[in-house]
């Protein structure tokens, strides 16, 4: 897809969406720079991208932050189109996120239309499990439907937030060697097809 | 060295300017004073940086435009690099957006270079394929900007990429679908094309024209080209150039004249700007010319002020000029301050101006040229100058005069003020004048109103003043003092009023007092000055003395007066107190009240600030009393002179015995009033004059002490006693005169009368009868008596007592001188003796008691009993017989 030579080491670009205020921003910042935000600021939209080492490659691992808020859902659609795997982010003490996660997988595949776009279902916020209120089951099941990993993570604890970032990392690599194997015009080809299909 | 910063996360990563960005990565700095630049896009927003950690800063974007790094530069780190981009866009305001400001919604305005308006443009415009875009949703995924940095989608723009278009609008359309949009668009090119041609057919006409016009000028030219050759352009290039070196040149000239104009209009401008200063100069020497000098200090500190510190040649010079011109004013202005005479107002302002113009150009080179002078102080010295020069040239003019004119001067008019009198008053009006003058000056000075930059002379001024001063009085002493030694005054002052003649200074006398109205009316002005006191004693001094001098003249006068008396003598007996006294004591009184009445009001009394002249053991005492004295003195001598009139032609008219047959015409026939000083008979005289002494003597010099006292002058004892001394003095020689002319005829009828016919003591005779002779000498002495009596009782006893000595005393003399007496005439003696004796008892002293008693006893043999008795016997019977006679005689204090 991309005609433009990449110099030096791979780019992964990585999309955080969901609900305003589960916590992508701070998953990102945990990553990125191991600190943890407690004050919420709502977020347009935030790039990051650095070098880290996966599986003894080094890769640039570029981190669109997205905004949340619905103010902002008209211009998703642009972000979601250069992403090349999605960590969708709900809130296990927020029903309405875990909801709402539903809808970013359907823009996310009508903007890409590629069912098999590295995703990550991620509940974040695992910390607050006594004020869990989406039910780790139901996770799981949707994470099932979607054939997506689901993930637990705590942003405050960083338990889980190297696991999906590098999750995600590798289900890219391994698609873009997929796709590489595959002829430009196959994969157009397969692109109408699977297009044609939906 | 630490690790270069880096920039790994953005938040947004996009945004118009003035967007909040929160910078994130490693290395950005260890503290903020590490962070010494931020870069976002290229443009520097380092001002907003807020640097929050090694790993944070937020920032606000700059007035960048498309996408960039974020270049972090630390002094630790140096030049960052960015892995993260920030797009940086202009946001346009369309109708949709939310905004704080009204916005034009006209159709119009939607020119626009954002992604988003263009899109919106897009939706008005047709598509140049004449394809339909709807439906067409899919999208280009990657960023166009990206695949095109210097390209763009929009039709209008001069960098329209086609390629952009297509992926932008045509990314779903078919290929098929394309070339048919190509025909579409080709056709509409064609279309535009044979519009062209059909613009040409319509306007045929026209081109023909102008082709026609080329080849005309094609021909011109040929034609040129073979007249002239090829050169034509190269001559007209080199006139061309030619043309404008030309017009260089000319501008350049217009250039240069333009300058000149501009300089020399600059220059006029300037001039007439400092109009002020270049006529200054000249100003200010008109200024002084016309004496006005407080302009020309005002235009002098004015320009002073303005260009005093000028660095401007062309000032410096014209103010040099203008310093040189005050510099000669101010030597005129010195030298009018001192010119004198003027008023003192005329000189404060000359000072004044002098003062400040001084001042003004004190410090300056030019300034300091003129030594610094005191201009009060030389005005004050100039007044003292003047004033003693004027009192000199008066001097001498009236000296000169005076010598000159003495010749004439007994042809002058004697009610013509003589040139003394007049010098006083000159003299005096020009100290009044100009003494509170040079005093008002010094006093300006010292107060510090004209005080000039050096300390004043205080002591010098008073000298001055005193100076002053005594001169005037030295100078008036010498006219007006003609009576006191001068000598040492002309010593002292090489100074001399020359000596007039007797007459002269005579009329001068009366005009003393004048002199002194004079002197003191200039006194009255400087003591209204405030003079010290020490300047105004000298004068007081002088005034004093002059009183004095006043004083005296005014009594001389009334003496010369007084001697005068003599002839207004009537002769008239008016006194109660002492009977016999004459009018005249009366007429010197009233002399002496109106001599003391005009020296009250011409110089005794006290005007201000003037010495007491009466002061106990003063000079002014001593003169009063001297000046009593030569006047009683002078009034004694008028009675002397009275008494002895006519003494030498008019011999007493009774010498001789009334028993020697001569006629008995001495009795005076009620004398007071007989009128005339003719009728006055010697004896009247003589009388009066006595009973005047001893008038003067006893009650009337006393009175004249309490007219003194009553005029405020000490009693003037010492005067008074002398004058009744000499009074009385003139008294018993008075007397004694009289005594003798009256007593000497009387006691020499005795001896004759005894002896008349042939009498003598050893003879017997008859007795019981008194002997003629005594009783003539009882008859003369009661004439005496009634002759006094009439006149001044108070005279019998003092002339009596030394009649009767005589008498005793003669006979005493012929008793002892009788060789024997007879019995009877024993007797006889005896009761002629012891007769006398006993009448004359009240008027009998001590030696004329003894001359009786020596009498008495020279009857020799000594009386016996008998002759005692009839002696007694005979004296009682002579004594009732003589009763009358006898009677005057025993009145003891009449």
């Amino acid at each position: 897809m991309s005609k433009k030579p990449t110099a030096g080491p791979a780019l992964h670009k990585v999309i955080m969406v969901g609900s305003g205020g589960v916590g992508k921003s701070a998953l990102t910042l945990q990553f990125m720079y191991d600190e943890f935000v407690e004050d919420y600021e709502p977020t347009k939209a935030d790039s990051y991208r650095k070098k880290v080492v996966l599986d003894g490659e080094e890769v640039q691992i570029d981190i669109l932050d997205t905004a949340g808020q619905e103010d902002y859902a008209a211009i998703r659609d642009n972000y979601f189109r250069s992403g090349e795997g999605f960590l969708c982010v709900f809130s296990i003490t927020d029903d309405e996120s875990f909801q709402a996660t539903q809808e970013f997988r359907e823009q996310i595949l009508r903007v890409k239309n590629d069912e098999s776009i590295p995703f990550l279902l991620v509940g974040n916020k695992c910390d607050l499990n006594d004020k869990r209120k989406v039910p780790l089951s139901e996770c799981q099941l949707r994470a099932q439907q979607w054939a997506v990993p689901y993930v637990e993570t705590s942003a405050k604890t960083r338990e889980n937030v190297d696991k999906v970032f590098f999750d995600l990392m590798r289900e890219i690599r391994s698609r873009k060697t997929e796709d590489s194997k595959a002829t430009s015009g196959r994969a157009k080809d397969r692109c109408k097809k699977r297009r044609l299909k939906c | 060295m630490a690790p270069q910063p880096v920039v790994t996360g953005l938040s947004p990563k996009e945004g118009p300017p003035g967007t909040r960005v929160i910078i994130r990565g490693e290395f950005l700095g260890t503290r903020v004073q590490d962070l010494i630049g931020l870069k976002i896009c290229g443009s520097d927003c380092l001002l907003s940086a807020e640097w929050k950690s090694p790993n944070k800063i937020i920032a606000r974007t700059g007035p960048a435009k498309g996408k960039g790094d974020i270049i972090v530069t630390t002094l630790s780190g140096g030049v960052g690099t960015s892995t993260v981009q920030f797009r940086a866009y202009h946001e346009t305001i369309g109708p949709l957006k939310e905004s704080a400001v009204w916005i034009e919604e006209s159709p119009s305005q939607n020119f626009a270079w954002g992604r988003r308006t263009l899109a919106q443009s897009g939706l008005t415009q047709e598509d140049p394929l004449g394809l339909s875009i709807e439906g067409n949703e899919q999208k280009i995924p990657e960023d166009l900007r990206d695949l095109f940095p210097e390209a763009c989608g929009d039709l209008s723009q001069e960098h329209f990429s086609p390629a952009w278009f297509l992926l932008e609008n045509h990314l779903a359309t078919s290929f098929e679908d394309l070339k048919a949009g190509l025909s579409y668009l080709k056709r509409k090119v064609e279309s535009q094309k044979e519009g062209q041609l059909s613009f040409l057919k319509s306007n045929a006409g026209s081109v023909i024209d102008q082709l026609d016009t080329l080849m005309n000028i094609r021909d011109k030219l040929q034609e040129d080209v073979k007249l002239h050759g090829n050169e034509t352009l190269n001559i007209l290039e080199t006139s061309i150039e030619n043309s404008i070196s030309e017009s260089q040149k000319i501008f350049t000239d217009v250039l240069v004249r333009k300058e000149k104009a501009d300089s020399t209009r600059s220059v006029l401008f300037a001039l007439s700007r400092h109009k002020f200063l270049f006529c200054l100069p000249n100003s200010v020497d008109r200024r002084a010319k016309a004496g006005e000098y407080d302009i020309v200090v005002n235009d002098y500190s004015r320009a002073k002020n303005l260009f005093g510190k000028t660095e401007i040649p062309i000032f410096r010079k014209v103010l040099e000029e203008v310093d040189h011109r005050i510099l000669s004013i101010r030597k005129q202005l010195h030298e009018k301050v001192v010119k004198m005479p003027q008023s003192v107002e005329q000189q404060k302002k000359l000072i004044k101006a002098l003062i400040s113009l001084e001042l003004q150009q004190s410090g300056t080179p030019i300034g300091d040229k003129l030594r610094n002078i005191d201009p009060a102080w030389d005005a004050i010295e100039a007044r003292a100058k003047y004033l003693e020069w004027t009192f000199r040239q008066t001097f001498d003019q009236h000296t000169s005069k005076d010598s000159g004119a003495q010749e004439k001067a007994k042809n002058r008019d004697s009610s013509q003020a003589p040139n003394r009198v007049n010098f006083c008053e000159e003299l005096c009006d020009i100290a009044a004048s100009q003494l509170p003058d040079l005093w008002r000056l010094g006093q300006l000075y010292f107060t510090g109103e004209l005080r000039g930059p050096h300390d004043p002379k205080p002591g010098d001024f008073k000298r001055m003043v005193l100076n002053a001063i005594e001169k005037f009085c030295v100078y008036l002493r010498l006219a007006i003092l003609i009576a006191t030694d001068q000598r040492a005054l002309r010593q002292s002052s090489g100074l001399a009023w020359p000596i007039g003649s007797a007459s002269a200074t005579h009329q001068f006398l009366p005009w003393i007092p004048q002199c002194l109205r004079f002197t003191r009316i200039a006194y009255a002005t400087l003591i209204s000055l405030d003079l010290p006191s020490e300047a105004l004693d000298i004068i007081q001094k002088l005034i004093d003395e002059v009183r004095l001098f006043c004083f005296s003249i005014i009594f001389k006068r009334a003496t010369d007066r007084c001697k005068k008396l003599g002839s207004q003598e009537t002769w008239e007996l008016g006194v109660e107190e002492y009977p016999g006294a004459t009018l005249l004591p009366a007429a010197l009184e009233t002399l002496l009240i109106e001599t003391l009445d005009e020296v009250q009001s011409v110089c005794m009394q006290r005007e201000t600030r003037e010495g007491n002249l009466l002061e106990p053991q003063s000079d002014g005492q001593r003169e009063v009393t001297q000046r009593l004295q030569e006047f009683l003195s002078a009034f004694s001598a008028v009675i002397e002179e009275l008494a002895f009139h006519s003494h030498d032609e008019e011999t007493p008219t009774h010498n001789v015995s009334q028993l020697l047959g001569f006629p008995n015409a001495q009795q005076p026939d009620s004398v007071a009033g007989s009128g005339g000083a003719a009728a006055v008979t010697w004896e009247q005289r003589m009388l009066c004059c006595l009973a005047n002494y001893a008038y003067c003597n006893k009650i009337f010099f006393p009175r004249l002490g309490d007219i003194f006292v009553r005029y405020g002058y000490p009693l003037p004892t010492l005067a008074i006693e002398t004058a009744r001394y000499t009074v009385n003095q003139l008294f018993t020689n008075l007397l004694e005169e009289y005594v003798e002319h009256k007593g000497d005829p009387l006691v020499g009828t005795i001896e004759p009368s005894m002896y008349l016919g042939r009498f003598q003591w050893d003879h017997e005779m008859e007795i019981g009868q008194l002997r003629p002779y005594a009783h003539e000498c009882c008859d003369n002495l009661v004439g005496v008596y009634s002759e006094i009596y009439s006149i001044s009782p108070a005279l019998l006893r003092p002339i009596l007592e030394s009649i009767v000595q005589t008498i005793s005393e003669e006979l005493a003399r012929l008793m002892s001188c009788v060789q024997r007496f007879s019995f009877t005439g024993a007797i006889q003696a005896h009761v002629d003796i012891r007769l006398l004796r006993d009448s004359l008892e009240g008027y009998v002293n001590e030696t004329a008691k003894n001359y009786f008693m020596e009498a008495l006893e020279a009857i020799n043999p000594p009386l016996s009993g008998e002759q005692k008795r009839k002696a007694d016997e005979i004296l009682e019977r002579v004594k009732r017989n003589m009763r009358l006679q006898l009677l005057c005689f025993s009145v003891k204090d009449p």
